[in-house]
């Protein structure tokens, strides 16, 4: 069988989404050149992205669930404000104005985050596949800022960003975090309430934006405090350094 | 959307009413955890609202189902339950959302033309898209040859795509 004939027998699987990432790669690349595949492509994914409606609620989805959701998501987008269009089409998504004002603190991350998102998505756009490749790496980073600016959200001031606890979870969202040393790496730590010892959290090293977002593997429940510190790769079963701030959840 | 881009509210909330139910229905379906699906329902608002222009062209309910299957499938391997760690791959063709299907899709009309395929290619096809799992993964759990599974889905994605045209043309 040709390499053309046994691509066009995946093209199907292809837009259904069903194949292995190696595979899919290997078939969307013939696909880019191969006119009579992206034509099967084109058509069967018309049909594939329709199937997502068998799942669409009924119109009698309404009441206290509905109206909370949609609460929820219109705070969360009134609260980001309106950001200005430069004139190139790209979006500058500005910074609060006042960071002090709780409301604005609360978001501050989702605005930077916004914004290095789409420098680096602007930075890497030439090509469309690898545009791509940014944006759904992004999702996890997505989801968590809905997260972070969620009503409900705690927000815990430390040195160069906030502590944040939301639906069980914690995360750390620092900006301007400097690199650590050679051979070093940031780690965080928990103590749990009744403990008089902190534990090994995750480690982590910033990220190139600027703004970095690490969620705690550890659950909100029973937490007491967190803290971060600069320990050797691989990180420590004990502070080693002088923590850069130790924080109640309180 | 283009009002979206122009940060207008209003045209946001237009937006969310007329694909909350599908967002959070595929949500739900996908991850069958009520809190799970509201909090990916909103990171798939924030993500229009945040990031309008991600979305280029076609159909603006085909492109968040797809976005919302795309970040389920993320919830689903983060929960390890899915460790095979399939990535949704995306190709960029020209008109790969036909507007004249779309335009009055809902999910009655769906329904309707879902229920009009043989139960052996509409099993695979709703398993594979709300079940995120590959090819493999169907045939193994539908006992069918790798073959068949690639038979099916192709002819039952073909017998959609016209039941859906006779729908919209009737």
């Amino acid at each position: 069988m040709s390499e053309h004939a046994e691509m066009i027998d995946s093209i199907a699987l292809l837009a259904l989404g069903v194949l292995p990432e190696a595979e899919a790669q290997a078939v969307a690349e013939h696909a880019q050149g191969c006119a009579e595949c992206r034509a099967e492509y084109a058509e069967l994914r018309t049909a594939a992205d329709a199937i997502g409606y068998d799942a669409e609620l009924r119109p009698s989805f309404r009441g206290a669930d509905a109206a909370r959701l949609k609460s929820r998501v219109m705070d969360a987008v009134r609260a980001s404000g309106a950001a200005p269009v430069a004139s190139g089409g790209a979006k500058v998504v500005a910074l609060p104005d006042r960071i002090g004002a709780a409301r604005d603190r609360r978001l501050w991350f989702a605005y930077a985050a916004a914004a290095a998102a789409l420098i680096v998505a602007i930075a890497t756009g030439a090509n469309d596949i690898a545009l791509r490749g940014r944006l759904a790496a992004n999702a996890t980073r997505d989801a968590q800022l809905a997260d972070i600016v969620a009503p409900g959200s705690k927000h815990f001031s430390v040195p160069l960003g906030e502590v944040v606890t939301s639906g069980g979870r914690v995360y750390l969202a620092l900006r301007g975090l400097a690199d650590p040393p050679q051979g070093k790496v940031y780690q965080a730590w928990t103590l749990q309430r009744g403990e008089k010892a902190v534990a090994p959290s995750i480690t982590f090293s910033p990220d190139p934006s600027g703004v970095t977002i690490v969620e705690l593997p550890e659950p909100v429940a029973n937490l007491a405090a967190v803290a971060l510190s600069v320990e050797p790769v691989g990180g420590s079963k004990a502070p080693t350094s002088t923590p850069a701030f130790v924080r109640p959840l309180s | 959307m283009a009002r979206v881009r122009e940060r207008d509210v209003a045209a946001f909330e237009a937006v969310y009413d007329a694909y909350h139910r599908l967002v959070h229905g595929i949500a739900l379906k996908m991850l069958e955890d009520t809190m799970a699906a509201e909090d990916l329902t909103q990171a798939v608002f924030l993500k229009v609202w945040t990031t309008p222009d991600t979305f280029r062209e076609g159909n603006l309910g085909a492109w968040l189902a797809r976005v919302t299957r795309n970040r389920a499938l993320d919830a689903l391997r983060s929960r390890a339950l899915h460790p095979e760690g399939e990535m949704p791959v995306d190709v960029p063709v020209e008109g790969a959302l036909d507007d004249a299907v779309f335009a009055l899709i809902d999910g009655e009309r769906v329904r309707a033309a879902l229920a009009q395929l043989p139960p052996e290619q509409r099993d695979p096809i709703a398993l594979g898209f709300f079940g995120g799992i590959t090819h493999e993964e169907i045939a193994r759990r539908t006992a069918m040859p790798l073959g068949t599974v690639k038979t099916r889905i192709r002819t039952g994605l073909r017998k959609l795509r016209s039941a859906l045209e006779a729908s919209m043309a009737g």
